[in-house]
């Protein structure tokens, strides 16, 4: 593309940042796509799949990723971070601190036979993140199959080689030569004309004091629903099998635990908006892995208001006989034999006290917005984590001109409105873009 | 539940006519209940309260809560959990919203107070803080007046405070006081019964007594319940005031004779020494409660009606006028002794005539009560 209206950055490369990379190099500027992470994809790569179509994640995602790889006009930037952000001139200096990956992004071709190779593994090896820590990865590691860029990256505090001066396996057998043991830190200025932040959220902490009682960490058979998701994921950790941590046995009663960090004054006050679908979802999933399973949901109400979200889930319930009970339990106490878990809750619509011993739970988290520390220091965060926009009409204009929010980092939000608000970030920062520029029309 | 020769149609009936008071959740608030409108019913409380499972996997506190929210002024006056309630403050720890649940139980029980008085006093004084002041005033007044006319003459030569107050006149008003109070708490812990239990029907009567004499004493002289709070040094406080109280109690009503007298006030006999006792267990209990609702430290204390500072106030003055009658008598102080007994006296009419009866001293015999009156209402269920 020859035309060039100007340059934008887009912080954090989830499906929102993804989206507005997209949507702005097809209007003809220059994207910098800015990924903290080895691969763009974001939280979304780590689902199986999304309410209320039940369609594959990856579907979506994986064309729009390799889509935004393709366009000319788009650098993407993983491993890095924006670490400030400076009003200079008519737009932004940026500075990005780059990690050092060990393997030249340049030559690296993606074959794997790193990893392959790489004895840094079980004992050795880390927690795979993109796993939630259910598995373990190696020191030379994609981040995951359909990662973009497929490159491979070493992580330097496991490579047996640069903590213990041994090793140099991976250097052997790349047969692209790409490995690089001198790589360090970078540091870059990009100068952008206009700023779209879609840096995501965070979960609320399960180990959080107020919700100790649920004995996150303490007991094996108690999920993070994030986690959950990745046990249902056919690429996930167990293969798609619903396994229990304790025994690796098939569980046969889960029990959902909604609002957990959501609702609550002492954590959140707020809703979290995707937490009663997404439980729907992996309460239906988990009933197409096994459907013997018992599943309870405890909900305190269910906010099914998007599109076909009312339907799925009377479908949850009438078709695939899920049990919905409201009511929230305080405490999780655990069965030291077999490490099954007794929740005690009030059923409130009944007003009496019931009891399930069920062989995992799924803890529903709330989320927080996840702003970078630059955001912080412009004054564009609340004092609550959330991100200062000017007006609640306009969930996607930032007090500071020229910068914008998008997804899940500008409040609780599914998918759909995620990229809805992507799109729409990415006109807004044209429309800034353009209006200093005046363009000029050849004819 | 209910019996099976019973028309299924009369019993739906009985079930569901309940009389709906819209206001009773303000009077609720008013009586302490701060975050009751914040409640979004999840049930939290009910899960965490250690005392829902005990009484047979009621949801408690949320019922209540519900029958104050709903305006169920009949359920909720029937209810006597509100007394078991131990006040350990999990529930308000639990709590999503702040919505303060171990407040509205305690709310509650100063509602339960005003319906069981019968007289409507306990209300006022409840509801406004003017009538108290006005009822403290005016009972002083009249305690000042009687006191006046019937004193004897002044002597300034020696401490003489048995002339000063002859013991006949003191005791026999003190007795006649005492009788007028207990009657009126009496009545007040029958209509108890008649709203939680009914009639002793279907009970069986022999056993009704022998947990009457199981249950109430011990609860009187243990507040055992209070001992499975979570903050132990406030059953400890409690029982400094119970046991302070009781003994001066003792001194200075069946014992009046006894100690009111000319005599010089003497360290060595066993009645100064139980004064002296009851003073110390008093005014260390009071001031340690006063201390505590000025700090605001824990659930008991954060948060403080009226009627609580009333009773602690009051409480603390008595005491205070107490010592300082004993400290100017043994110092021999003739004039410094006869005012100081004229301000206890003066205090504690009103302390005596409000408390007992009408406000938070009530909770002494209603306490141990509701234990027993809740195990009738078991034996009753064939428990």
């Amino acid at each position: 593309m020859s035309r060039e209206l100007g340059k934008i950055l887009v912080v954090g490369g989830g499906i929102a940042g993804i989206q507005a990379s997209i949507d702005l190099a097809e209007m003809g500027f220059k994207v910098y796509l800015v990924e903290k992470k080895p691969s763009i994809g974001g939280r979304m790569a780590q689902l199986d799949k999304t309410f209320p179509t039940l369609d594959c994640a990856s579907c979506i995602l994986t064309p729009k990723m390799a889509e935004v790889a393709r366009k000319p006009n788009v650098e993407i930037i993983p491993f890095a971070e924006v670490i400030d952000v400076v009003k200079e001139r008519e737009g932004f200096r940026v500075v990005v601190k780059k990690y050092p990956t060990y393997i030249d992004f340049s030559k690296c071709i993606g074959c794997g036979i790193c990893v392959e190779r790489c004895p840094a593994r079980e004992k050795l090896g880390a927690p795979d993140e993109f796993n939630e820590g259910l598995s373990s990865r190696r020191a030379a590691c994609i981040y995951f199959p359909q990662a973009v860029p497929r490159k491979a990256f070493i992580d330097p505090n496991i490579c047996l080689y640069l903590t213990r001066k041994t090793c140099r396996v991976c250097e052997k057998f790349c047969p692209a030569g790409a490995i690089k043991w001198d790589d360090t830190e970078k540091t870059l200025n990009l100068y952008v004309d206009a700023i779209i932040v879609a840096t995501g959220y965070k979960f609320v902490d399960p180990k959080h004091p107020a919700l100790s009682l649920y004995g996150y960490g303490k007991y094996e058979n108690v999920y993070t629903n994030l986690e959950f998701e990745r046990l249902l994921d056919a690429r996930g950790p167990t293969g798609g099998e619903l396994l229990r941590r304790s025994d690796r046995k098939h569980p046969k009663k889960i029990v959902f635990i909604q609002c957990v960090g959501s609702r609550d004054i002492r954590i959140n006050p707020y809703c979290s908006a995707y937490c009663c679908m997404a439980s729907i979802k992996q309460a239906i999933l988990a009933k197409e892995h096994e459907p013997e399973v018992d599943i309870t949901i405890l909900y305190m109400d269910i906010r099914a208001f998007g599109k076909g979200f009312q339907e799925f889930y009377e479908r949850a319930r009438e078709e695939f006989k899920i049990r919905f009970v409201r009511g929230r339990p305080v405490k999780i106490s655990e069965d030291p034999s077999t490490k099954n878990l007794i929740i005690s809750y009030e059923n409130t619509l009944k007003g009496t006290i019931e009891r399930i011993e069920a062989d995992m739970v799924v803890l529903a988290l709330g989320i927080v917005p996840n702003p970078p520390e630059f955001m912080k220091r412009l004054g564009l965060v609340e004092p609550d984590g959330r991100v200062k926009t000017i007006d609640p009409s306009d969930p996607i204009t930032t007090p500071v001109e020229g910068i914008y929010v998008a997804g899940m980092l500008a409040g609780p939000k599914d998918i759909p409105d995620s990229v809805a608000q992507a799109s729409a970030a990415a006109m807004k920062a044209t429309s800034f873009v353009l209006k200093k520029t005046p363009m000029v029309i050849v004819r | 539940m209910e019996s099976s020769s019973g028309d299924l149609m009369t019993v739906y009936a009985r079930e569901v006519s309940y009389r709906v008071r819209p206001d009773l959740m303000n009077t609720i608030e008013k009586l302490g209940a701060v975050g009751i409108s914040k409640c979004f019913d999840c049930g939290a409380c009910t899960v965490s309260c250690p005392f829902s499972e005990e009484l047979g996997m009621a949801p408690f506190p949320r019922r209540v809560i519900k029958y104050v929210k709903l305006g169920l002024e009949d359920k909720l006056v029937a209810s006597l959990e509100p007394w078991l309630c131990y006040y350990c403050g999990d529930c308000s720890d639990t709590c999503p919203k702040n919505a303060e649940p171990a407040e509205t139980m305690m709310a509650v029980r100063r509602y339960l107070v005003t319906k069981y008085d019968f007289t409507g006093l306990s209300r006022l004084m409840y509801l406004t803080r003017l009538g108290w002041l006005l009822a403290i005033i005016i009972l002083g007044g009249i305690a000042f007046l009687i006191g006046w006319l019937l004193k004897g003459p002044i002597v300034l030569e020696r401490t003489e405070l048995e002339t000063f107050a002859p013991v006949d006149i003191v005791d026999t008003a003190g007795i006649a006081v005492f009788i007028i109070l207990a009657s009126i708490l009496l009545v007040n812990i029958y209509r108890m019964f008649r709203f939680s239990v009914g009639s002793l029907r279907g009970i069986p009567l022999t056993k009704a007594f022998i947990e009457l004499i199981k249950i109430v004493p011990l609860h009187f002289f243990t507040q055992l319940r209070l001992a499975k709070c979570t903050f132990k040094n406030y059953w400890y406080i409690h029982l400094m005031i119970f046991y302070g109280y009781g003994l001066s109690f003792i001194l200075f009503v069946p014992l009046l004779r006894l100690t009111l007298s000319n005599k010089p006030f003497l360290f060595v006999d066993p009645l100064s020494i139980a004064g002296i006792l009851s003073t110390i267990l008093l005014i260390i209990g009071a001031s340690l409660m006063i201390k505590g609702r000025l700090e605001k430290k824990t659930h008991v204390w954060r948060y403080s009606h009226h009627t609580d500072w009333m009773f602690i106030t009051l409480l603390f003055l008595v005491t205070i006028t107490g010592i300082l009658t004993g400290v100017f008598r043994t110092l021999n102080y003739p004039l410094p002794t006869y005012i100081s007994f004229a301000l206890h006296i003066v205090l504690v009419t009103p302390f005596l005539v409000l408390e007992v009866p009408f406000a938070k001293w009530s909770h002494l015999a209603y306490r141990p009560f509701s234990i027993y009156f809740y195990r009738l209402n078991q034996l009753r269920g064939g428990v």
